[in-house]
């Protein structure tokens, strides 16, 4: 027999007893018999699922069993077992959808290598190839070079980082660098070659702070004309989230 | 179902609330179930403990501070009765995050602080299936019957 300690919110459901009397071998089975005797208490204790809702704290003789072997800790005959939630809440959800930073960052590795294989072989049309996948990913709301990152995924080397996020300054500064790239085409063929190939740099080193320092200079510059309150720049970065940087964890 | 407090104790939240911001801030409320209605008599504010860079959305208390906060009611007399929290630059409602981690039998008391002044609380319950939280009238007495907190 093992006594558990019931909370007062629960007890209405065990009869207003604030100790219940059961039987198990288990801290699982023991919380099983609980509910078997008072059905009402299980869906304030267990998920549908099945587990634990978040809030359930289970302590063993005040040690928290998940300190211990969770709901497989043995059970001995004088032991005492309490429930004691934790209390939660908070404001609505961030707001934002998942974004997927890997599919990001393997945009920026490639937008960065291309360039500089451009640079090292004095190669325009490599330049110009870069422009048009990136601005047509842009037009089409993904990452241009999304497929290195679909690759990259089916042989392994890359594995998601959903974040809760805005796409939108992602595409802005996608498309951002697709126009410097534009430019620096023009400026080629104005016979410009050190403002082409600066525009050129200028894109390289945004990408790869991007890619390094997990800042967006791009997205910054979305935020900062969101706030102005420009047409079109609907979205303000993500709460307690500098303009541009990456954002932090889903709790 | 109601919840009753004096004019006192809802500034006192008011200044808690406020105090926490941007954070959020929590506490429990401390009073006597009599039939639907929670008579409020005292406050326990307590230390939000969940992730620091959460806390401009989330609160957490402690299973720990929950437990000694049952000792200290039973000490006074009292019971647990709600919680009170406050949601930092958004409405006065339950969210789903409420509802997820919602207790039953509890009233839980929202005030909204906006740009760090408390503007307006309602109080919400959890419906008995867990689908979603309540609304319960707040009824504020002028003359405080009430111990401080």
């Amino acid at each position: 027999m093992t006594t558990i300690r019931i909370p007062t919110p629960l007890r209405p459901y065990t009869g207003g007893s604030k100790e219940v009397d059961v039987t198990g071998g288990t801290v699982g089975a023991a919380l099983v018999d609980l509910t078997v005797r008072y059905p009402d208490v299980r869906r304030h204790l267990f998920e549908e699922a099945g587990g634990l809702r978040p809030y359930v704290n289970v302590f063993l003789n005040d040690a928290d069993i998940r300190t211990l072997q969770s709901e497989a800790t043995p059970l001995q005959s004088a032991d005492r077992l309490m429930i004691v939630p934790s209390i939660a809440g908070g404001t609505a959800e961030a707001p934002g959808v998942p974004v997927d930073h890997a599919a990001l960052r393997a945009n920026q590795a490639s937008i960065i290598l291309l360039l500089v294989a451009a640079f090292v072989f004095n190669a325009a049309w490599l330049v110009a190839v870069v422009a048009l996948v990136i601005l047509a990913g842009t037009a089409l709301g993904r990452p241009g070079f999304l497929w290195v990152y679909i690759l990259l995924r089916r042989i392994g080397l890359s594995k998601p980082d959903v974040l809760r996020d805005h796409p939108q300054p992602h595409r802005f500064a996608q498309g951002l660098g697709g126009a410097f790239l534009v430019a620096g085409l023009g400026a080629a063929w104005l016979g410009l070659p050190w403002l082409s190939w600066g525009l050129v740099w200028l894109v390289i080193v945004l990408a790869a702070v991007n890619l390094f320092a997990g800042f967006c200079v791009g997205c910054a510059l979305y935020y900062w004309l969101h706030r102005l309150g420009l047409p079109g720049f609907r979205v303000g970065p993500p709460p307690s989230t500098f303009p541009g940087q990456r954002p932090g964890k889903a709790p | 179902m109601s919840v009753s407090l004096s004019f006192t104790l809802l500034e006192a939240i008011h200044v808690h609330g406020a105090r926490a911001y941007p954070e959020e801030g929590a506490g429990l409320l401390l009073g006597a179930f009599e039939g639907n209605v929670r008579r409020v008599t005292r406050l326990l504010p307590l230390g939000n403990h969940f992730r620091p860079e959460s806390r401009t959305r989330r609160y957490l208390i402690s299973p720990r501070d929950l437990l000694a906060a049952e000792d200290e009611a039973e000490r006074l007399g009292l019971e647990v009765v709600g919680v009170f929290h406050s949601h930092p630059d958004h409405p006065a409602r339950a969210s789903e995050f409420d509802t997820q981690w919602a207790l039953p039998v509890y009233s839980y008391l929202i005030t909204q602080v906006q740009a760090g002044v408390a503007i307006e609380s309602r109080s919400w319950r959890l419906a008995e299936d867990r689908g979603m939280m309540t609304e319960e009238p707040l009824r504020v007495s002028d003359t405080p019957d009430a111990e401080e907190a």
